[in-house]
């Protein structure tokens, strides 16, 4: 549990405190009534004045907070004990149990609440014994549900297994067990309770039918006072503040106890700005590759300080071209992807590099200029295609609209084209899979439809990051192949992001190894494949199953965290040809002939090593 | 739509259910109902009074008998008669139930028109300035009670401006003018608590759809920002909108009795208290009655909404 916030709490303590104290005060006789002094203004005995029959307008006000927050809490508590009870025993005790509380509690919520109060009332008669139950029984479904919910997720996850195991009674297990887990949401189902449930004292009350005159409650006295408003306004004013003090004090609780429990808060943005410099005259690279990206620099904000996921990036991609990226989770590869796209999460920025896209530099663009580049000259295909379509639109609409955005053809002729491109990426009958929502596909052939609308506007580059991961082993290879095809037929060229360096080896013209946020080795896939100048790729390779059935060998350690960057090699904690200069400076980026590069001061050990395995074999 | 069948069979079953205790109800009171209903400020009922209310609901019939005279009588319509006048309760049912209608009906729309857009705006950009300001606005719409914000219009606009009347009602077929003007004020009231639903909702959906994956897929498409706002963040985000929404306007069948009788509005909860107060049990029973049907054939209408927006639902 996170800190909760400490305003609402005092807030809301000062209030319970009075209602708590109100009859060891030294306040008048709140059903005193003195009918000469009717409407009196403030005076040193009655501080707020007094009302339509002369009672003290102060004393009835705290008074009012005792009866309104008595009724609130204690009807409150009541849904609690009894809703958590029925929701834990339904979720727990099976499939009858579960039947009858949940259905009885749809019951309960067919009534409208001002309604169902309003029927039993009717029935027995206002007044606290009534509204004590009733209010209970309105907020019960609330609890039940919550309870219930919580008992579904704990229920199977392993520690409550292992206490089944261990042979614990389904009381201790309830009681022990699952209750911590769901006090967060009942905690706030209770404050949200409470103030509902002030609510609806205070509105029964305003009626005549909650709290019965002359008991002081704040709906009483609204009601009183509406009908002396036109003398006097204030005796409308407090228990009008004090009634929606109270509730907006309970629901700012409400949130803070949310927030405080919420697992998954994530800390407010801070605004950043562009810090990147503009672009000295004279750079700008012309004919040459497709992309070339120089010295990319991204930072990201955390609480703990800016830390640098990627550093010094420089890549180039010529068309009809496939560059590999290969790493690890956490080593910047993707970063450095959506970096080109201007499509980096909000707490990330470029630091620092230049990136050409077909000789148009692509960081320093605003948001306007990036849409017109994005899907157009470079587009990008995401790891997850069940999550990267919108689920409520059909697929063939979802390609037309990327043709539509930036081609002005009409809808009948983008649904056509979108429909001819379906059937590029190999999609068996496109016209009916066109017509066809999200969910109705697999996951390879979503990934398809992915491509196609990476592919729908010709672009010069294509990015595709972790496109296989979530796919099948069998859907893999037919994936990258695909992708390789259109390459070739398009001539544009494409960036291979994985961590998979197996499944890229064979179609990948040129690969770059990233660490930890920067390319540790660069070269021809051939050669770098065949020759790895860094001790990282070749652990890359040793933990790949080899062809003659030997078994992959892990890779100790981790990477490092970017908060947590060593002060030499990023690579040396994990690296068996670790020296101690290693350890002191980071190594630069060095050509070891044929633009093969690698960031290792041992690189000629390292090949070495490689080529006396190769003669004991 | 072996889905559609299974929705509506389980809310005809509630229906069944509810209108069963509605008519039970009183006879889980402990004592005698009858005497109780003519009990005026522990005065002792004149007996044959009772025993006259006890024949008009049937008290003086075996459960099952009075049961399904009440369930005939439901069936045909007839929601038996006024304690108070005797005149048919469904009659002033259909008299009154149009003016609720309107009432809720013109307080979404406002609702609706303001929350929509500012909860868009505000999830667009959290913890900036618009965002705060309507945040506040929207706790105080959750907070401070509908017969507080109505008190306070009639105060200002009716007693110390006079650009509005207090109260009172009009149909729109008499005098148009006049039926706005009567119909502003409460459902500006009821909108208020409203715009902190939608507002909220929405808000809270947009920044949530807003991380999505499809999201960044749809930016990467180069989408126009507008197009990708309305097609694919608001079309997202509107189905736990529109679910929240209609399942308080159901809430609001009921809920407008204190914003009716603050205004002195005569629709259907207004009547619904003045039955309250008068212990006219046929009249409350029949209110009761219709208000929960409205409100359970709601909720399936917003499930079948649901499934409409959102296409993976229909599969479940």
């Amino acid at each position: 549990m996170r800190t909760l916030r400490l305003g609402p709490v005092v807030g809301v303590a000062a209030i319970a405190l009075v209602a708590v104290a109100v009859p060891v005060l030294p306040l008048s006789n709140p059903t005193a009534m003195d009918i000469m002094h009717r409407l009196a203004p403030p005076s040193a005995a009655h501080w707020l004045g007094q009302d339509g029959y002369g009672r003290d307008v102060l004393s009835r006000l705290l008074w009012g907070a005792r009866s309104s927050l008595g009724v609130a809490v204690a009807a409150a508590g009541l849904a609690c004990v009894i809703g958590t009870g029925l929701g834990l025993i339904g979720g727990y005790l099976g499939r009858g149990a579960e039947f009858l509380t949940m259905r009885s509690m749809d019951i309960v919520l067919c009534f409208p609440p001002l309604v169902l109060a309003l029927l039993v009332i009717t029935l027995l008669g206002p007044g606290t014994a009534t509204l004590i139950p009733l209010l209970a029984l309105v907020y019960l479904p609330g609890f039940v549900r919550v309870a219930y919910a919580g008992v579904l997720s704990v229920r199977n996850q392993n520690y409550v297994e292992a206490m089944r195991v261990l042979g614990a009674g389904r009381a201790r297990i309830m009681l022990r067990t699952i209750l911590p887990n769901i006090g967060g949401p009942i905690l706030v189902q209770f404050s949200l309770a409470i103030a509902a449930a002030i609510l609806l004292e205070s509105g029964l009350s305003f009626l005549g039918l909650g709290v019965v005159p002359p008991a002081p409650s704040w709906g009483g006295m609204i009601a009183a006072a509406r009908a002396t408003m036109a003398q006097a306004p204030l005796l409308l004013l407090w228990p009008c503040l004090a009634l929606s003090g109270t509730v907006l004090l309970f629901n700012a609780l409400c949130d803070a106890v949310r927030d405080a429990v919420d697992p998954q808060r994530v800390p407010r943005r801070r605004g950043a700005a562009r810090v990147l410099d503009a672009l000295a005259p004279g750079l700008v690279a012309a004919g040459g590759p497709v992309l070339d990206l120089c010295g990319l620099t991204i930072e990201i904000d955390t609480p703990a300080g800016t830390v640098c996921p990627v550093r010094d990036v420089s890549l180039q991609v010529h068309s009809g071209e496939i560059l590999a990226v290969v790493g690890e989770s956490g080593s910047g590869k993707s970063l450095s992807g959506l970096a080109l796209m201007g499509l980096l999460p909000p707490a990330a920025r470029v630091a620092a590099g230049a990136a050409w896209i077909e000789g148009q530099e692509v960081l320093r663009l605003d948001e306007a200029a990036l849409r017109r580049i994005r899907g157009r000259r470079v587009a990008m295909i995401f790891q997850d295609p069940h999550h990267s379509l919108d689920p409520v639109h059909r697929i063939g609409a979802q390609v037309a609209e990327a043709i539509r955005a930036h081609r002005p053809v009409s809808a009948r002729a983008a649904r056509s084209q979108a429909v001819e491109l379906l059937r590029q990426v190999g999609i068996s009958d496109p016209e009916r899979r066109a017509a066809a929502f999200p969910h109705e596909l697999s996951g390879g052939m979503l990934q398809r439809v992915m491509i196609a609308i990476g592919i729908a506007n010709g672009p010069r580059l294509l990015i595709a990051d972790e496109v296989t991961t979530a796919l099948d082993v069998t859907i893999q290879a037919q994936v990258i192949a695909l992708l390789a095809d259109l390459r070739r037929a398009r001539g544009m060229g494409l960036l291979l992001i994985t961590h998979n360096l197996a499944l890229v080896s064979e179609v990948a013209d040129r690969i770059a190894v990233m660490y930890a946020g920067e390319i540790v080795e660069q070269g021809s896939a051939a050669a770098l494949l065949a020759r790895p100048l860094h001790p990282y790729t070749q652990a890359l390779l040793r933990s790949a199953p080899g062809e003659d059935g030997s078994l992959p060998e892990a890779i100790q350690g981790t990477v490092p965290s970017p908060q947590a960057r060593p002060a030499g090699c990023a690579f040396a904690p994990r690296c068996t040809y670790r020296r101690p200069d290693c350890e002191t400076a980071p190594p630069p980026l060095v050509d070891a002939g044929g633009e093969h590069l690698t960031r290792c001061i041992r690189w000629y050990e390292v090949a070495a090593s490689v080529r006396s395995a190769e003669t004991v074999a | 739509m072996v889905w559609v069948l299974k929705r509506v069979g389980v809310a005809v079953l509630l229906v069944a259910i509810v209108v069963s205790i509605v008519c039970l109800a009183i006879r889980l009171v402990p004592g005698d109902p009858a005497t109780l209903l003519l009990s005026q400020g522990g005065v002792a009922p004149d007996p044959a009074a009772v025993a006259q209310l006890r024949h008009q609901l049937g008290l003086d019939q075996p459960l099952l008998v009075q049961y399904l005279a009440s369930l005939r009588g439901i069936l045909h319509g007839d929601l038996g008669q006024s304690l108070q006048d005797g005149s048919s309760v469904a009659g002033q049912i259909l008299q009154r139930l149009p003016r609720t209608l309107e009432l809720i009906g013109v307080a979404a729309v406002l609702a609706l028109a303001t929350g929509l857009p500012s909860g868009l705006a505000a999830g667009l950009r959290p913890g900036g300035l618009f965002d705060r300001a309507a945040g506040l606005a929207a706790a105080l719409g959750q907070a401070v009670p509908v017969f507080v914000v109505g008190t306070g219009l009639v105060l200002i606009f009716a007693q110390t401006l006079r650009w509005l009347p207090a109260g009172g009602y009009v149909s729109f077929a008499e005098d148009p003018v006049r039926n706005m003007e009567l119909v502003a004020m409460p459902a500006v009231t009821i909108a208020f608590g409203l715009f902190s639903v939608v507002f909220r909702m929405t808000r809270a959906s947009v920044l949530d759809i807003a991380r999505r994956d499809f999201v960044r897929a749809a930016r990467a498409k180069g989408l126009a920002r507008r197009h990708l706002l309305l097609r694919h963040v608001l079309r997202n985000a509107l189905v736990p909108v529109v679910t929240v929404v209609a399942l308080n306007l159901g809430t609001l069948l009921g809920g407008t009795v204190l914003v009716e009788y603050v205004f002195n509005y005569p629709g259907l909860s207004g009547m619904l208290v003045q039955a309250v107060d008068a212990r006219d049990y046929p009249e409350v029973q029949g209110i009761v009655l219709v208000i929960s049907v409205l409100f359970v054939s709601l909720n399936l209408a917003v499930e079948l909404i649901y499934a409409a927006l959102d296409p993976r639902v229909r599969r479940a």
